[in-house]
């Protein structure tokens, strides 16, 4: 395993660390509204007080100015010192809220949100991967193997998945469901719906590698000396396909992820006051968010780091995933 | 009026008879230009322009720009004004008119205006065949007005039934070419006339302007119409702009960059969304824009349960007590300062303070008190029985109900605020965003539990909404087209509403529409929560604006805008 390859997997287990300590993570509720904090920005930590001297970790609290104008001032007159782990891994006392990362329209907190978010976002877009990407390598794998009419039945599948828009199937298959379901019946159909679209190119790229590989010496080889075809398949023509899967997954992960941001944009999704990434992204649009509140934008950091580490983590020059850079 | 065009149609709420005087910080102007061209955007694609076809805002606007009526509602003043009628006479049972069209006022083809082509535009609006969506702001009492021409320049307009507004129903008419338009009306093609591809630069029109291009996606041009009849104070003749470009923008955020880049001049839906202000306000201050108040707006949003459809699992979503404890669950100030950014008011009623004629201070209202919901939730049976902190009913099924409404807006923000709101009072709530065409098959269908959404308003005196107040109406959202009514409090809004039309006197009818107002808040059918302060952006070089509440809120009296710097700004 490379160095990038090191990394990739330890931010890999970070980012899904995090995923799954949000409760702790999150300072509040992802649902609470804080109502005379709209577009609140990050609340900076400071550890020197207005007199120059040294404190523990506080933040000045802030004061909404101009409502309309969104403007608000720090309170240097006063101190909320930070407590850690109590409750939540950083947090304020009393009844001023912490933003640390700045609030949204509603007065929720952009942390908070981001951190819940990731337990959905990443949730369904990995679980979907996952899963399309296995059912794909399966299909693949079968039809060039095996060839013949299974192999004709299970492209004819997949071409005809394929070539349908995607984004109207995922539309009509969500929209058959029933419109009001809990966040976990929404996480399990989306799941189910990205499976669904995800899996033929998945297939049809294994199935290509199979077709390849599988004449090659040293799957022949494997034959001679007695291997069956589920030894042959899964030691030595699935690691073949391996890098393969790596990119499709770092493509379907992003795509999967902004799916769920339009199907919640057109109700389809986890219905508010869900905090997924593609929610809040949408209401970071309307907001005017990259102008006037740039903090609303963090889902979007956190997708492309969420992108990033997936194709650090990918073992781009590992010899047994690239056959073919080792010959 | 079908349903479907109920919903999409401008809900008349009886708002504000006057708006106030805009406060503007507008630059001083040294008067009007003649000359030059004004770029308004439109928020969605003209499906025709035939106003009498398509009741769409691009339809909407294009007809404010096109066409003239008999007589003109002022938007401003709230006045009735001789437009192509130049006066009329009542006769004393106050429902016969006759009016006398204006000498010399001819289509922008040439052809002389008649009353025959007063006459036509009655025949076809009241066309079963067409369902025209015009055609229900022209009856009364369900009934259709009676028309005839003694001369050419004479029309005798006969009410059905004695109806206050009297002559304020023609502001819903626009006047057509017979000359034109007969040939498809006796084919049975109407419909397909004056469409997209066969109305730019043939349509005739009486309007200061004429549509004379139409580039799918991108815009609709109009051009002055040569043979417009009206003259500014000094004589001159209107209007006084060249050309109105009306660029075609998807979304109200591209509206506001191109209003920010100076690709536009105003936005044709023109109030602001809170979130735009604060650019807005950059903009006044850098002098490219003006910011103009124009007061409480007319039209807020609305939270109504089916009470149409019974459900017995759940009965009590249609008791009164369950909406008037949804009325003091939400802290209507928490929806003002969040989702409004605070330019909104609490409102409790379907008519605001932005409507001075006829609001009612007496209407009842529901402060915030969650400890009284409770209470009130608690008379029917609702309380919580797990210690869960959620409600439940006698059957131990979990409080809990559905709001359909917009996504990606300031509804579906509002929602989410009163989901909170309602959890904190047990009440658990399920936000279901969808886009209008959902809303309105699932309304139409009765497949919902309540419904936020908002709907326009396109006139201030409440006897030109029967449809929303009178239980017969399309538009009694909540349960609509009742063949009599269904509860002892619509039936007596009903009495009164007949009543309250029929009034000759203005007192009369501000005390009967007061009742009217009591009885609603009483029962809630509808539940309001705030009414937005409306703030207009027009772009400096924009003369001869004066925002109003109504739509169109600047375009209402094209004829008299105008580009300070005239035919000499570059063509854009």
């Amino acid at each position: 395993m490379t160095r990038r390859t090191r990394t990739g997997v330890i931010l890999a287990i970070g980012l899904a660390a995090c995923a799954l300590a949000a409760p702790w993570l999150a300072p509040y509720d992802p649902g609470r509204q804080f109502s005379a904090y709209p577009f609140a920005p990050p609340m900076r930590p400071h550890v020197i007080d207005a007199g120059g001297s040294w404190r523990a970790p506080f933040v000045y609290p802030m004061r909404l100015v101009d409502p309309l104008e969104r403007r608000y001032e720090e309170d240097r007159t006063r101190m909320i010192p930070l407590r850690w782990v109590s409750g939540a891994l950083v947090r304020v006392d009393g009844a001023e809220p912490w933003f640390a990362l700045g609030s949204d329209a509603l007065g929720r907190d952009v942390l908070s949100r981001v951190a819940a978010g990731a337990r959905l976002s990443l949730g369904v877009a990995l679980l979907g991967t996952v899963i399309a990407l296995a059912v794909g390598a399966a299909a693949g794998a079968v039809a060039g193997y095996a060839g013949g009419w299974a192999d004709a039945a299970l492209m004819r599948v997949a071409d005809l998945v394929l070539v349908l828009p995607g984004i109207y199937v995922v539309l009509a298959l969500r929209g058959a469901l029933p419109l009001v379901l809990s966040p976990v019946q929404v996480f399990a159909a989306l799941v189910l719906v990205f499976s669904l679209v995800g899996w033929p190119a998945a297939a049809r790229g294994v199935r290509g590698i199979f077709i390849v590989e599988r004449s090659e010496e040293y799957a022949e080889a494997a034959r001679a000396v007695g291997a069956g075809p589920m030894r042959v398949i899964g030691r030595h023509l699935l690691p073949a396909s391996l890098g393969f899967l790596y990119v499709q997954a770092t493509v379907l992960l992003p795509a999967f992820v902004m799916a769920e941001a339009t199907l919640s944009y057109v109700g389809l999704g986890f219905a508010p006051p869900a905090p997924s990434w593609g929610a809040m992204l949408q209401d970071a649009g309307s907001a005017r968010g990259g102008a006037d509140a740039p903090w609303l934008l963090t889902p979007a950091i956190a997708i492309v780091m969420s992108v990033l580490v997936v194709q650090l983590a990918a073992p781009a020059r590992d010899p047994l995933l690239w056959p073919a850079d080792n010959s | 009026m079908p349903r479907a065009l109920a919903c999409a149609l401008l809900l008349t709420l009886g708002t504000a008879c006057r708006s106030s005087a805009p406060s503007s910080d507008d630059a001083k102007t040294t008067g009007p230009v003649r000359g030059g061209t004004l770029v308004a955007s439109l928020r969605s694609e003209p499906r025709s322009f035939n106003r009498y076809v398509d009741n769409s805002a691009a339809a909407d606007t294009t007809d404010a720009l096109t066409q003239a009526r008999l007589v003109r509602i002022n938007r401003r003043t709230d006045e009735l004004e001789p437009w192509l009628a130049e006066r009329w006479t009542s006769a004393p049972d106050g429902r016969t008119f006759t009016l006398t069209l204006r000498p010399g006022v001819a289509f922008s083809d040439g052809t002389p205006l008649s009353s025959a082509d007063v006459l036509f535009s009655f025949a076809v609006v009241y066309d079963p065949k067409l369902q025209s969506p015009l055609a229900s702001g022209l009856r009364v009492q369900g009934k259709p007005l009676q028309v005839s021409a003694p001369d050419a320049s004479t029309v005798v307009v006969t009410l059905p039934a004695a109806f206050s507004p009297g002559l304020r129903l023609l502001d819903n008419l626009p006047i057509i070419p017979r000359h034109q338009l007969e040939p498809a009306f006796k084919a049975g093609t109407f419909g397909d006339a004056w469409g997209l591809t066969n109305g730019p630069g043939r349509m005739a029109g009486l309007g200061p302007f004429v549509v004379s291009d139409y580039v799918p996606g991108q815009r609709v041009t109009l051009t002055r119409n040569p043979h417009y009849w009206r003259k500014d104070a000094s004589g001159a003749p209107l209007p006084y702009l060249d050309r109105v470009v009306l660029e075609i923008a998807s979304g109200q955020d591209a509206e506001v960059q191109r209003l920010e880049a100076g690709s536009i001049d105003l936005m044709s839906q023109a109030d602001l969304r809170p979130q735009d202000y604060a650019t807005m306000k950059r903009l006044r201050d850098r002098g490219a824009v003006t910011l103009t108040d124009v007061g409480t707006g007319v039209d807020p949003n609305v939270l109504w349960f089916n009470l149409a459809t019974t459900q017995p699992s759940r009965g009590y979503l249609q008791k009164q007590e369950f909406r008037q404890a949804i009325a003091y669950a939400v802290d209507r100030d928490a929806i003002v300062n969040s989702v409004y950014l605070g330019a909104a008011v609490p409102v409790y009623g379907p008519v605001t303070p932005g409507n001075r004629l006829w609001y009612s201070e007496n209407a009842p209202k529901y402060p915030h008190d969650v400890a009284r919901a409770r209470t009130l939730l608690a008379g029917i049976g609702l309380i919580d029985r797990n210690g869960d902190g959620m409600l439940d009913d006698q059957s131990g099924a979990p409080v809990r109900f559905s709001i359909l409404t917009q996504g990606g807006n300031i509804r579906a923000q509002t929602a989410t605020v009163i989901q909170e709101q309602l959890r904190q009072a047990g009440i658990a709530v399920d936000v279901v965003p969808l886009d209008f065409p959902s809303i309105a098959q699932r309304w139409m269908s009765g497949s919902y539990d309540s419904i936020y959404y908002g709907f326009q308003a396109s006139a201030m005196d409440p006897a030109m909404n029967l449809d929303f107040w009178l239980s017969s109406g399309s538009a009694h959202v909540w349960h609509p087209e009742q063949g009599s009514p269904a509860t002892a409090w619509e039936r007596r809004i009903d009495e009164l509403m007949q009543q309250q039309i029929a009034a000759p006197r203005i007192d009369d009818r501000k005390r009967l529409f007061a009742e009217v107002q009591k009885i609603f808040g009483e029962n809630l059918p509808g539940l309001y929560f705030v009414a937005p302060k409306v703030s207009i952006a027009t772009h400096l070089r924009v003369g001869g604006a004066e925002p109003v509440l109504l739509d169109p809120k600047i375009l209402w009296n094209p004829d008299t805008l105008y580009v300070k710097d005239g035919a000499s700004a570059p063509q854009r």
